[in-house]
């Protein structure tokens, strides 16, 4: 019998919720708001309530898809990065760094964004650089 | 913030007559687990500067010197009972105020835990209405603002104090604060009484799902009624609800009718059956349907 509380940050918006998460041998059971946490102070809303549910859902993306004849299919990481790489340079080379906008999200860390936006100005050479909250 | 995370009062037990110190709990925790007393241990441990709530096992007694007692409060009970449903055989051992050992009486009355595999070590509690002196000044109701006090319901009124409204202002009062509510469940899921599998509150028939706002205030009179002969007046609720509905107050009302109706008094004991507290003679006078 292995149960463990596990603390976390909410990854639903950018509030930065504490929570805890309950697993109950190895899998996640459920999620609790974090008491002494100073952002939420043991409250959460009904998405941070149900965080663990996208984690066990059968319906949770694991590997990365293609769209091939008009389908999607499952693909290894090298083909995707390969793919999307290819795409970028074509647009890019076609149309200019400007007909790519980069979005960014309030669910990936601080590093990941900066590490997103680096891609856009100095890779893509954009400063369409967007994020989530605004679309 | 930051003070009160790192202050946390001296925390005592007392178990019957028995008082021990922080550190007497500890041993009695290690000692427990391994003599076998009991497989797990649900208490707290400070994890990155928080207290959190720690399940300490019988593999790593030792681990039992880092237990405390926070001010902050989690809901064991209900961790020991989710446990116990896919594991029923474990002996649990659990920190418990006296809030936690209602709950407890009340998930042992309708079977969703086994008082022989429980096993408790009492610590202090939080005032309240029930006990003016306690540790547990986290679950203290802050104080409410001038207008939620002129056109709502202040969280620390007594339910008598409510019932001095007329009827049509004690309505309008409780639609402010029903209407507040975001539907995010956080009364329902962290309840340590709440463990139906279907739940009204999600059934599309009686209540619309996947929409906000909810439906006021059905959405929560339906808990309300629900709470009647359930609710053991912890306060965790209303501590988890995001825009401070005086849930407790409303329960408690609920409870104070189940008391003065039926003599059951929700979570005081545990040999007290839900199912037969009409006892064996209907008192209540037949009423139309």
């Amino acid at each position: 019998m292995d149960y463990k509380i596990i603390p976390s940050t909410c990854s639903y918006c950018g509030c930065g919720c504490g929570v805890l998460f309950q697993v109950l041998d190895g899998r996640l059971e459920g999620t609790l708001p974090m008491k002494t946490h100073p952002v939420n102070q043991g409250k959460l809303c009904i998405k941070g309530w149900n965080l663990h549910e996208h984690v066990i859902s059968d319906k949770r993306l694991t590997s990365p898809m293609i769209k091939k004849d008009g389908h999607l299919q499952e693909a290894s990481w090298d083909e995707a990065i390969r793919t999307t790489a290819d795409r970028l340079q074509a647009i890019i080379k076609d149309h200019g760094p400007d007909s790519v906008g980069v979005l960014v999200s309030a669910k990936i860390t601080n590093e990941e964004n900066y590490l997103a936006q680096k891609f856009a100005r100095a890779v893509v050479g954009t400063n369409n650089v967007d994020h989530c909250a605004r679309l | 913030m930051e003070e009160q995370i790192k202050e946390w009062p001296e925390p005592f037990s007392t178990t019957g007559d028995k008082t021990s110190t922080f550190d007497n709990l500890r041993d009695q925790v290690n000692a427990w687990l391994k003599e076998g007393k009991v497989d797990i241990f649900l208490g707290y441990k400070m994890v990155q500067g928080h207290p959190l709530p720690y399940c300490f096992t019988k593999e790593n007694p030792d681990e039992a010197d880092e237990l405390i007692v926070g001010k902050a409060r989690y809901s064991l009970e209900k961790m020991a009972a989710n446990i116990a449903a896919q594991r029923p055989e474990i002996k649990i051992g659990l920190l418990v105020r006296d809030c936690n050992q209602r709950a407890l009486n009340v998930l042992y009355v309708w079977n969703q835990l086994n008082p022989e595999n429980v096993e408790t070590i009492n610590i202090n509690c939080c005032p309240s209405k029930l006990k003016e002196h306690g540790d547990c000044s986290y679950l203290a109701p802050q104080r409410s603002g001038s207008y939620k006090k002129q056109v709502g319901i202040d969280n620390n009124m007594d339910v008598e104090d409510v019932e001095e409204f007329s009827q049509e202002e004690r309505f309008h009062r409780w639609m402010y604060e029903f209407e507040k509510c975001i539907k995010c469940y956080g009364c329902r899921n962290i309840c340590p009484v709440c463990f139906c599998q279907e739940c009204s509150m999600e059934h599309n028939d009686l209540i619309a799902t996947g929409t906000v706002p909810p439906e006021v205030p059905i959405f929560h009179l339906v808990r309300a009624v629900h709470m009647a002969g359930r609710c053991i007046d912890c306060g965790l609720c209303e501590d988890a609800c995001p825009v401070d509905i005086p849930l407790r107050l409303l329960y408690r009302k609920v409870n104070q009718v189940v008391s003065e109706l039926f003599d059951y008094r929700t979570g005081m004991r545990a040999d007290q059956s839900p199912f037969n507290i009409l006892g064996d003679e209907v008192t209540l006078e037949p009423k139309p349907i």
